[in-house]
């Protein structure tokens, strides 16, 4: 008894946040000095990882510097961290109304996955599925006539299973997007450096990419309207850390 | 002595100055227009009697593009002087030409013309009939909806006809909107005529005649006091016009119906230094040749530092200038940027959409910063009341240390999905699942299914007793070879009959194998087991072992 009343307060200690001394990055934020600011954090996210609220916080410095693109894709980053990341979510809000920022409109199955982490949508899959296929198996290895257990685990992770199919579509979905980095790109009809723009799309939109070719990205814009934009004036939300530094010469 | 000297001396350079012949030429008119038809005459006086002069213009060269023909001369017997006339038509085009130097031969001496320049310029009013008339200015290209087209009707005199005046200018368009640039006709800059000038802008697409109709006022000849001997000439100018309007395609979404050549001119700041709080005017002054009463003026966003209030413009049509004009009030002390002022300009000749950016000014605010600032931006919709119709937003107060135990810091942001090894295992841990289902599976099957198994034994046993048979047949063991085919008849049938092997005979045999000879089973028998009764000869069996070897291959292919 004991032992569960322990197991209890440990699991709740640890889901309980936690709430460190301020930083000197914190500090500086609320000085209005954006900069260190920017350099602190950046500096912790590399020492010690990154979190969600570290990185809609990066995201706040950034915006208030006048960097679009650096702070739409913090916050973009941080809610794939935590999809309920206020700060993150009041971020993107506000670059949405006040901003100019355009975003592409979640689709049913993005608001969906949204409760929920795309990893965790894929680790709750997989559990469903290797427990509906025990359920399946395990009978046939025991030879033995069918448990009503084994019907009932059965039922329960294909409906489990079938349930986070949509979370992952939505997850799959939504890591196809990409934060545009340059300002005043040019959304061109064809993927070549003299192909005739299509439109326009400015620092810190939010695109969803699909194919590449030739150097360039072909995206989609919140609009509706599709084209090629060069490779490096965008850059994807997922496989990154802190935003890249495009004034930086990629290694050869 | 002497002074007879001195005035010898005196004649002589006098008679040698005399012996220098005078060339002088002039070209009328002065400056030809291209084309043009002049005139040039060359006067001569020398120090003997000319007389006529003779196969005048043999030598004459003219430059290329112009004709000269020498069209008679007037001379008077007995005198030293000569006028030669000649006619000619000016080159196509404009510049400076040469005629070079040539000679004109008279009965008493040969006289040597110099180098005749003729002076070509389009901007003369000459022209080859002498006649005033009317031209159209206009860009000969497709328009645009809203575009503003300048255009001119230029009214050219010449040496005949002067234009004196015109009236009745009327124009009949559908789909244009025609304006007068002045009230009165101005004067051509070479003051050979009138210029009016007027803006075109059409109101909707299509193809449509533009007609120009007017009467231009013509004095002829010489005016005096008392008789100014003019006329009226009309006037009148059709075209055909295709307007369209500005493409979609590569049209940038902040063009605000900009179309023409534009540049940015200046951009001023009421006040450099202002406070917290203190409304500064910017004013962004646009130039150049287009529409600019009928740009919308471009938004700007204030972000973080700014206000942004709209106010009122004004525009100084004499200088073809539009002002933007803002007013801005910093929220932040420090040193801010002005916000960056972007325009969308169409060029229809170019037919290309081009960007106008008024860079963003330096201004240090001063004051100390309220103690809660407001990142909410203020709607520049909103009504007089301050009621705002958009939801309002800001940022979130960050809070960049908050750790749960559930959100470990990561140092790539990358999806488990994109792990290799994360398939690896699933896909490894699925196959062996599937394979030990599987082997489960057949187990199982075989089980339930014992003959598969008996069958299978029973083949293997046909197959071993064959090659024992035939091992027998070659060290020439007849019994040995009976036993082994005997045994292997056994196994097999007892597979298909489901009985105990041992306890077959060949009648038993028989019912798996109803065609074999009944002879041969019999002997087989007998020499296999005939040594546990009474030994009988068995050598007559190798004589044909391949009988024997195929009741073996027979029984096998039934199992």
């Amino acid at each position: 008894m004991k032992l569960k009343f322990l197991s209890l307060v440990f699991l709740l200690l640890s889901i309980l946040p936690v709430v460190a001394v301020p930083t000197a990055g914190e500090v500086a934020y609320a000085k209005g000095d954006y900069a260190v600011a920017v350099e602190q954090w950046e500096e912790q996210g590399r020492r010690d990882g990154l979190t969600a609220p570290l990185l809609s916080a990066l995201g706040n410095a950034e915006w208030k510097l006048g960097r679009k693109g650096r702070a739409v894709l913090c916050w973009e980053r941080a809610l794939l961290l935590d999809p309920r990341d206020t700060v993150a979510i009041a971020g993107l809000r506000h670059a949405q109304t006040a901003g100019g920022i355009e975003r592409p409109v979640p689709s049913w199955s993005e608001n969906y996955s949204a409760f929920l982490r795309a990893d965790t949508w894929l680790i709750i899959a997989g559990i469903s599925f290797w427990g509906m296929t025990l359920c399946a198996a395990l009978p046939k290895f025991s030879r033995k006539n069918t448990s009503p257990w084994y019907q009932r685990g059965l039922v329960t992770f294909a409906t489990v299973l079938a349930l986070s199919i949509p979370g992952l579509w939505g997850a799959h979905t939504y890591a196809q997007r990409a934060v545009v980095r340059r300002a005043d790109v040019a959304l061109r009809l064809t993927p070549t450096s003299q192909g005739e723009p299509v439109s326009g799309i400015g620092e810190g939109d939010v695109v969803r990419s699909e194919r590449g070719f030739n150097g360039h990205t072909r995206v989609q814009t919140a609009e509706g309207k599709t084209g090629w934009v060069r490779a490096g004036e965008v850059e994807a939300i997922w496989g990154g850390g802190l935003p890249a530094n495009l004034d930086q010469k990629a290694a050869p | 002595m002497k002074n007879a000297g001195f005035i010898l001396l005196t004649l002589l350079a006098l008679l040698s100055v005399r012996a220098d012949d005078s060339v002088s030429w002039e070209i009328t008119p002065a400056v030809t227009g291209p084309g043009q038809p002049f005139r040039l005459q060359v006067r001569i006086e020398s120090d003997v009697i000319l007389g006529p002069a003779d196969r005048v213009g043999k030598e004459i060269k003219p430059p290329r593009g112009m004709a000269l023909r020498f069209s008679g001369q007037i001379f008077r017997s007995g005198t030293t002087e000569a006028t030669l006339n000649f006619s000619g038509v000016s080159p196509d085009a404009e510049g400076a030409y040469v005629i070079p130097s040539f000679n004109i031969r008279f009965p008493a001496k040969m006289i040597r013309v110099p180098e005749i320049t003729l002076n070509v310029s389009g901007t003369t009013g000459f022209r080859k009939d002498g006649q005033a008339r009317a031209e159209l200015e206009l860009p000969d290209r497709t328009f645009y909806v809203g575009e503003r087209i300048p255009g001119a009707i230029l009214l050219r005199g010449s040496e005949q006809e002067f234009v004196s005046g015109s009236f009745g200018l009327e124009c009949e368009a559908e789909g244009f909107s025609f304006q007068l640039m002045s009230d009165r006709a101005q004067p051509l800059d070479n003051g050979q005529g009138l210029v009016t000038a007027f803006e075109l802008t059409p109101i909707r697409t299509g193809s449509s005649e533009l007609s120009l109709n007017g009467i231009m006022l013509i004095q002829v000849g010489v005016t005096s006091a008392f008789s100014t001997p003019s006329r009226d000439r009309p006037f009148t100018f059709r075209r055909r016009i295709n307007v369209e309007h500005v493409p979609e395609a590569g049209r940038p979404a902040n063009w605000n119906g900009a179309i023409g050549k534009f540049l940015t001119d200046t951009v001023q700041l009421s006040n450099l230094s202002p406070e917290v709080g203190e409304p500064i005017r910017l004013r962004a002054i646009l130039a150049g040749e287009g529409n600019l009463e009928r740009i919308i003026p471009p938004e700007i966003i204030g972000g973080e530092n700014w206000d942004v209030i709209p106010a009122t413009e004004r525009r100084r049509r004499a200088e073809d200038q539009r002002i933007f004009a803002y007013t801005l009030v910093p929220r932040l002390p420090g040193k801010l940027l002005t916000p960056e002022i972007r325009l969308a300009t169409f060029d229809p000749e170019t037919r290309s959409f081009n960007q106008v950016v008024f860079a963003p000014q330096e201004v240090i605010v001063t004051g100390t910063a309220p103690a809660k600032v407001d990142l909410v931006k203020i709607d520049p919709g909103a009504g007089a009341n301050g009621a705002t119709t958009k939801a309002l937003a800001g940022l979130a107060p960050p809070k960049p240390n908050l750790r749960t135990a559930l959100s470990s810091p990561v140092a790539l942001i990358q999806p488990l999905a994109a792990s290799k090894s994360f398939w690896a295992t699933n896909v490894a841990l699925f196959t062996l699942l599937s394979l030990s289902l599987g082997v489960v599976l057949v187990m199982g099957y075989l089980s339930a299914h014992p003959e598969i198994l008996i069958r299978h034994h029973a083949r293997r046993s046909c197959r071993r007793a064959a090659r024992q048979a035939k091992q027998a047949a070659q060290a020439q063991d007849p019994a040995a070879f009976a036993r082994a085919i005997v045994e292997g008849l056994r196994v097999g049938s007892s597979a298909l009959l489901q009985a105990e092997a041992q306890a077959l005979t060949q009648r038993d045999i028989l019912r798996v194998l109803p065609d074999a000879p009944l002879d041969l089973l019999e002997t087989l028998f007998q020499a296999a087991e005939g040594d546990k009764f009474a030994p009988r000869p068995t050598s007559a069996l190798l004589t044909e072992p391949a009988c024997a070897l195929d009741l073996l291959a027979r029984l096998e292919a039934k199992l």
